[in-house]
């Protein structure tokens, strides 16, 4: 039975997924000592040799997003996120962890997948490190809707039901504006957490069921409104938005965390160590 | 010893004869086994629904509920109606989307047992008091009467005379026993807590950690929204299929469904409870 970590990156003119990729690797090698592949389509702009193997694809999605850069600055670039449903035929193992190269493991926490019993493994719960801001957007899909998933980090072993998830993950994608629409969702943009959190709700039969387990401990991230401003080993610190005033922040430190660093900008400094 | 399923419906603004046609219906639809029903009401019942019914029983003496609108003065009458040893008494706003027939093998242990867990849409538990400040403020067991049960026995009867009495002289009982947070209308889930305190046997019939009896209940502040609508109809949509099942918000709805909203109950859906009963 082979294990194995699962990235995807596909630069857009300013993020450099790939540079992101690598320290990904580099840490998931560290804390959970298992072979790591990357998914791209910017094969080109991969620096270093830290990869198991390298997937190539091509990536023709034209959604656009706006990232930020703190509270203050943000641009809208092009947004390729789209190629995760291919995940069931590009991974190279038969357990795989397919992880957001923004999600920076340093722990092995994780490791907890490959020796238990339920084949698919995702988050659902999930913690803000600014604590005081409104996350009732993380808890379903939209207000009135189903509950909410995370497509940032999830494991799944390749068999039949998990082929069939897959291939329903396909089908939201073709027929995005339809199912958008029956599930109350807000934005215009694919996103993989909404795919995802319907298809799991389908897989559990429309209603509470037991296709989807959780993984260990919770989802912790900062948004991309936030900075993250040092990385040291295991230890990262981050300035967090202060409430009630816009574009003042409060210092934090992590260390043993896994944290998902949703501004790409600053994790891009602290990963080229600008 | 007979066993059923009674409601008692009186219509007003609100069509209740209605509900109970469709709830018999979905009864009729989804137990094999002890799917008896009986109504009572004086009101008449559409022809074509009659079938739904086993037993249709005018209430017993006066109808003390003439002039009010929501019609639950003569609750306390039930156990002196039903043709029924045993009985689950429903809410009429209520359709039954399983079977419930595993219910009575727990219920018959028992004399007297209320819905004491009920869910929201997500099918997850209900744990706000909303709605239930009396309840909280002044410990009133917490139990629902949307769905209950009773077995005909003196302590049945004895749980109806205090209703009889509650429900006549509300407005006593509420200021002297419900001194904080009291409720300003009668209300027939508080005047069977105040029964049941009085009768000091909570524990007896309040059976916990079990969804038997239970429902799923619609009202909008209980469904774990931040932007609670006054309908939930408003907000969510809903789909009743062919075959008698109901998704709401894209949830697939299991077990006995309390609408609340009383336009949620289509034709198109008494029409296709209908066609299977």
């Amino acid at each position: 039975m082979t294990q194995g970590v699962l990235l995807f990156a596909n630069n857009n003119s300013e993020i450099a997924y790939t540079d992101l990729a690598i320290f990904a690797a580099q840490q998931i090698t560290k804390y959970l000592n298992v072979p790591v592949s990357i998914v791209t389509d910017s094969k080109l702009s991969i620096s270093k040799n830290v990869f198991d193997k390298i997937i190539e694809i091509t990536d023709n999605s034209s959604y656009t997003k706006r990232f930020y850069d703190g509270t203050d600055n943000n641009k809208t670039l092009h947004w390729k996120n789209t190629s995760r449903s291919q995940c069931y035929e590009l991974t190279p193992y038969d357990e795989t962890l397919v992880i957001d190269v923004d999600y920076i493991v340093n722990s092995s926490t994780l490791n907890y997948c490959w020796n238990q019993p339920h084949d698919f493994l995702i988050y659902s719960k999930y913690c803000d490190l600014a604590q005081w801001r409104s996350s009732a957007e993380f808890d379903h899909v939209s207000e009135y809707s189903i509950p909410f998933y995370w497509a940032t980090v999830f494991f799944f072993r390749k068999n039949d039901v998990n082929k069939q998830f897959f291939d329903l993950i396909t089908h939201i994608k073709l027929n995005w504006a339809y199912y958008k629409f029956v599930y109350q969702i807000q934005s215009t943009n694919f996103r993989n957490d909404y795919a995802y959190s319907i298809a799991i709700h389908m897989m559990n039969g429309f209603t509470h069921g037991v296709f989807a387990n959780q993984l260990p401990s919770k989802m912790f991230y900062t948004l991309d409104t936030d900075f993250l401003i040092d990385i040291d080993g295991d230890t990262m610190k981050f300035l967090v938005e202060k409430q009630n005033t816009p574009g003042e922040y409060t210092a934090l430190k992590t260390s043993g965390l896994d944290v998902h660093v949703m501004n790409k900008y600053s994790l891009l400094r602290c990963v080229n160590n600008e | 010893m007979s066993k059923g399923h009674v409601f008692l419906a009186q219509n007003s603004s609100v069509d209740y004869v209605r509900q109970a046609c469709a709830l018999a219906l979905s009864i009729k639809k989804h137990n094999k086994q002890h799917n008896q029903t009986c109504i009572i009401t004086n009101d008449d019942i559409p022809e074509e629904y009659k079938h739904a019914f086993d037993y249709v029983v005018p209430i017993p003496w006066s109808d003390i509920a003439k002039d009010s609108e929501w019609k639950i003065e003569n609750r306390w009458k039930i156990i002196h109606a039903t043709p029924f040893k045993e009985n689950i008494v429903y809410d009429t706003d209520m359709i039954l989307l399983n079977s419930n027939d595993h219910w009575w093998t727990h219920l018959s242990k028992h004399e007297l047992v209320f819905t004491s867990t009920v869910s929201d849409y997500r099918n997850n538990v209900v744990t706000s008091d909303f709605y239930r400040k009396t309840f909280t403020a002044n410990a009133l067991p917490n139990l629902y009467v949307g769905a209950f049960y009773f077995r005909k026995t003196t302590k049945s009867y004895e749980f109806f005379k205090w209703l009889d009495l509650l429900t006549t002289n509300w407005k006593t009982f509420y200021q002297k026993f419900l001194p904080t947070h009291p409720q300003k209308f009668c209300s027939m889930d508080v005047n069977a807590a105040l029964a049941i305190k009085f009768m000091d046997c909570e524990s007896q019939v309040l059976v916990n950690n079990t969804f038997i009896p239970s429902f799923t209940h619609m009202k909008p502040a209980l469904q774990g929204w931040n932007n609670v609508p006054i309908k939930w109809t408003s907000v969510l949509p809903s789909y009743f299929s062919n075959d008698c099942q109901l998704t709401v918000g894209n949830v697939q709805q299991q077990g006995l469904f309390h609408y609340v909203e009383n336009e949620f109950l289509t034709d198109d859906i008494l029409h296709k409870l209908s066609r299977h009963s």
